[in-house]
């Protein structure tokens, strides 16, 4: 494989110089550390390794023994659904292979096998667009019950449970899509081959966006090498934004993707030009949704613009941790081609911005 | 036929329906015992071997003569790749040391290796208890049962294929797990052109994929008994008895059929009148003058939860363009109750012509079932369409017995034909519709 570097060639100075950074993962009880090109692996052989946890959950507490239902929409509220396939596609992070931002070349091969979660028409017939990082936005209203039907479609090579796991949905421990081994509940452990079924409510506090990813026995791995993506939940009668992009920040490194360099993200690309561009125009409501789905910390900094964060007071560079999103909305009142970047500017620098091009 | 009081006239209908919905017994043949599928396949690491099997009066050195030698000699994973040539035999792929075998025929012209039954043989290729089996590239035909036979197994993969003139299913699926059918044609079968039943229950599901099959000329194009986590899709269902039915019986275990969902799939011209002539003998049931389906319905559901019959194209069946009717013969008449299952997005005529004889018929039985973004859709059964809520919460079914015995007496009628309302069909380059079989001209 000529983009992966040999264990000899990949020294410990040299994947420091390309801005890696280590995975700590526990597969099935078992400690791993990926720290090289070619160690996911080991982390794959692991997960392939552990066994579907036993139907009944060993009643160590009451609350092992509870049952639960599925729950139904509120009064006026929808049951939306959504298909997904967990997919392995080979993913290439700097497609153009410039920067735009400095008129640069990033050389060497940015391609590798990325899972995804591929959103499928009914039943699973077949793909309803092309496979992405992140994966689709999944949307609904509150007082409507989001049903997310999930099918694992790795091959062979790949063979492991993957599970679905949203955030700030009220979900019961059925559908909380989490492998808690022994403790396994129905929707922590999806093997090849298998689909399952989940069903969430949208209460009020589910308002706003908010990831979802892989909590499978794999999970550090599978989400660091494209299995996240994002809910999206509205108030029933709220405005809808005139442009809304949702920008998931993320890091892709050599032990996760087998490259030469990291690669600092949005959506699964890197570098301006690569990255996702933000297109308005003045007067619009725009908003901009950003969550993290690695384990740094970033800003979202935008040029030439301003707006109010969730406290009310004046931001153009909110802060945000792993798993956490925050919302850029406001009415666009300046025309140009604009930045925006994480302001953890070694981040910057490794790919983690794009433009906003605002036309008067 | 008239009743004197609505009582009376249910109970009427349930009895007829008694001998209606007749299983497919119609030729004797002796089908194994159920056995539970795997729950996890294993597939083998070889090394595999490959064995070539011809019919040819001079063979080559190492060509077996028939495929059951080959079968006979294959382990697991091994391939079985058999020439162009008619063979008289059934072959018969059974147990987990015949598991992952690939029995490849032509399969960019199927028709050229033939099974031929002679109206003696029971199968073509039957499976049973064989996990991940591919059959590829081959003609099934004149067998008393069924073309493809895949029971008892947890995968499989039936492709290329083509099933005409048996006595039963073209290509059937029974109490299985997963499994593909895909690219094969079903023509002129006394039962149905593809069928999948019994399907295990399942907490994370295995998907049974059907797509991209053609479906003519059969009593039903599909049918599905108990069947569930089967996905139709790219498909044609046209000039049979009716297109696609997935039902509830007794006679299988594990009823109704649900979470099946029906998408993108053409069902069009389904008003093959088979009781006026077919290219197979009369149907003889056990029950005299029972009647095993209507004719002239697109597509119906027996009972059913959790379906799907979404983004098809559904036109100039002279009876009902989709139709839903609870699956009344049940013992537990509760299991038979149709529960949300949801008729959306599909478009009915095709343009304003070629329209169905009523577009949707429902008898408004049961909980959660609706209807929504259909369009080219006119006529319903109630006419009103009260039965007819949109998805969402506050789905209410509300009954109509009128509506149930409407259906239940076109199915009942002695021509069969009681409920058409007749149109013109379009001009379909390539597609003959047929309402009365042409003695001969099928064989």
């Amino acid at each position: 494989m000529p983009d992966r570097l040999s264990e000899a060639a990949a020294s410990r100075r040299t994947f420091l110089q390309t801005g890696g950074a280590a995975l700590l993962c526990t597969i099935g009880g078992q400690q791993l550390t990926l720290s090289k090109p070619g160690d996911a692996k080991k982390a794959d052989a692991a997960a392939a390794a552990v066994k579907r946890p036993a139907a009944t959950i060993p009643g160590k507490e009451a609350v092992d023994s509870l049952t639960f239902g599925t729950p139904e929409p509120q009064p006026g509220g929808r049951a939306v659904e959504y298909w997904l396939e967990v997919r392995a596609v080979r993913w290439t992070i700097v497609p153009t292979r410039k920067d735009d931002w400095h008129s640069i070349t990033i050389p060497g091969s940015s391609t590798f096998t990325a899972l995804v979660y591929q959103l499928m028409t009914p039943g699973f017939a077949s793909a309803a667009g092309p496979p992405s990082v992140p994966g689709p936005v999944l949307s609904a209203n509150v007082g409507d019950t989001m049903v997310v039907h999930v099918r694992n479609a790795l091959p062979d090579r790949l063979r492991q449970a993957i599970t679905f796991h949203p955030h700030a949905l009220k979900y019961n421990p059925e559908y909380d899509g989490v492998y808690l081994g022994d403790y396994t509940r129905a929707g922590g452990f999806i093997a090849p081959g298998e689909e399952f079924t989940y069903t969430y409510e949208c209460i009020p506090e589910s308002a706003g966006l908010w990831a979802y990813h892989d909590h499978g026995p794999n999970h550090t791995l599978n989400t660091a090498r494209g299995l996240f993506g994002a809910v999206l939940i509205r108030e029933r009668d709220a405005k809808i934004p005139d442009v809304e992009s949702v920008l998931c920040f993320h890091s892709w490194t050599p032990p996760v993707t087998g490259l030469q360099r990291a690669y600092q993200c949005v959506n699964g690309r890197a570098f301006a030009g690569n990255t996702p561009t933000i297109r308005a125009k003045v007067g619009q409501d725009l908003a901009i949704h950003i969550v993290g789905v690695d384990d740094n910390f970033h800003d979202f900094h935008l040029h030439g613009h301003r707006w109010l964060d969730a406290a009310g007071d004046v931001t153009d560079n909110p802060s945000f941790g792993p798993g956490q999103s925050v919302l850029a909305r406001f009415t666009v009142d300046n025309p140009g081609r604009w930045l925006y970047h994480c302001h953890v500017l070694a981040h910057q620098d490794g790919g983690m911005a794009g433009w906003m091009l605002v036309d008067p | 036929m008239s009743f004197t009081s609505r009582s009376a006239r249910l109970a009427g209908l349930a009895l007829m329906a008694g001998v209606l919905i007749a299983p497919a017994t119609a030729v004797a043949v002796d089908y194994p015992p159920p056995s539970n599928p795997s729950s996890k396949p294993t597939a083998p690491k070889g090394p595999f071997k490959t064995y070539t099997v011809c019919n040819k009066a001079k063979k080559p050195s190492g060509c077996l003569k028939t495929i059951q030698a080959a079968v006979n000699k294959a382990n697991p994973g091994d391939t079985i790749k058999v020439q162009n040539g008619t063979y008289k035999e059934q072959v018969s792929i059974k147990g987990r040391g015949k598991k992952y075998i690939k029995l490849i025929g032509n399969p960019k012209a199927p028709s050229k290796v033939i099974l031929e039954g002679g109206n003696k043989l029971a199968n073509g290729v039957f499976i049973n208890g064989a996990d991940g089996v591919t059959v590829n590239g081959f003609k099934a035909t004149h067998q008393k049962a069924n073309g493809f036979f895949v029971t008892n197994v947890n995968g499989y993969t039936l492709t290329n294929l083509e099933a005409t003139l048996v006595g039963v299913y073209g290509m059937y699926a029974f109490n299985s797990i997963g499994g593909t059918m895909s690219n094969s044609t079903g023509a002129w079968n006394n039962d149905s052109g593809f069928y999948v039943g019994q399907t295990p229950p399942q907490t994370k599901p295995v998907r049974t994929i059907l797509k991209n099959l053609k479906s003519y000329g059969n009593v039903l194009g599909y049918s599905g008994t108990n069947s569930r986590y089967v996905t139709i899709t790219d498909s044609k269902f046209w000039n049979n008895g009716a297109g696609i039915v997935p039902n509830a019986l007794d006679s299988e275990k594990y009823p109704p059929a649900e979470n099946n969902v029906f998408t993108r799939n053409e069902i069009f011209w389904n008003n093959f009148n088979y009781y006026k002539g077919a290219p197979w003998p009369k149907r003889e049931t056990s029950v005299a003058g029972s009647i095993p389906f209507p004719v002239g319905i697109g597509i119906l559901l027996f009972g059913g939860r959790g379906n799907q019959v979404t983004n098809n194209k559904i036109y100039g069946n002279w009876g009902a363009g989709a139709a839903l009717v609870q699956a009344l013969t049940l013992k537990d008449a509760t299991v038979g109750d149709l529960k949300d299952n949801k008729v959306t997005g599909n478009t009915f005529g095709v343009g304003g012509q070629d329209m169905n004889g009523t577009d949707i018929a429902y008898t408004g039985n049961g909980t959660g079932n609706c209807f929504e973004n259909n369009t080219g859709a006119v006529t319903y059964l109630p006419t009103t369409a009260s039965t007819f809520p949109a998805c969402g919460t506050g789905v209410v079914n509300t009954a109509d017995p009128d509506a149930l015995g409407a259906l239940l007496g076109w199915a009942i009628a002695e021509d069969h034909e009681a409920g058409w309302k007749r149109g013109t069909h379009v001009d379909k380059p390539g597609f003959m519709p047929i309402e009365i079989y042409v003695e001969g001209s099928v064989k």
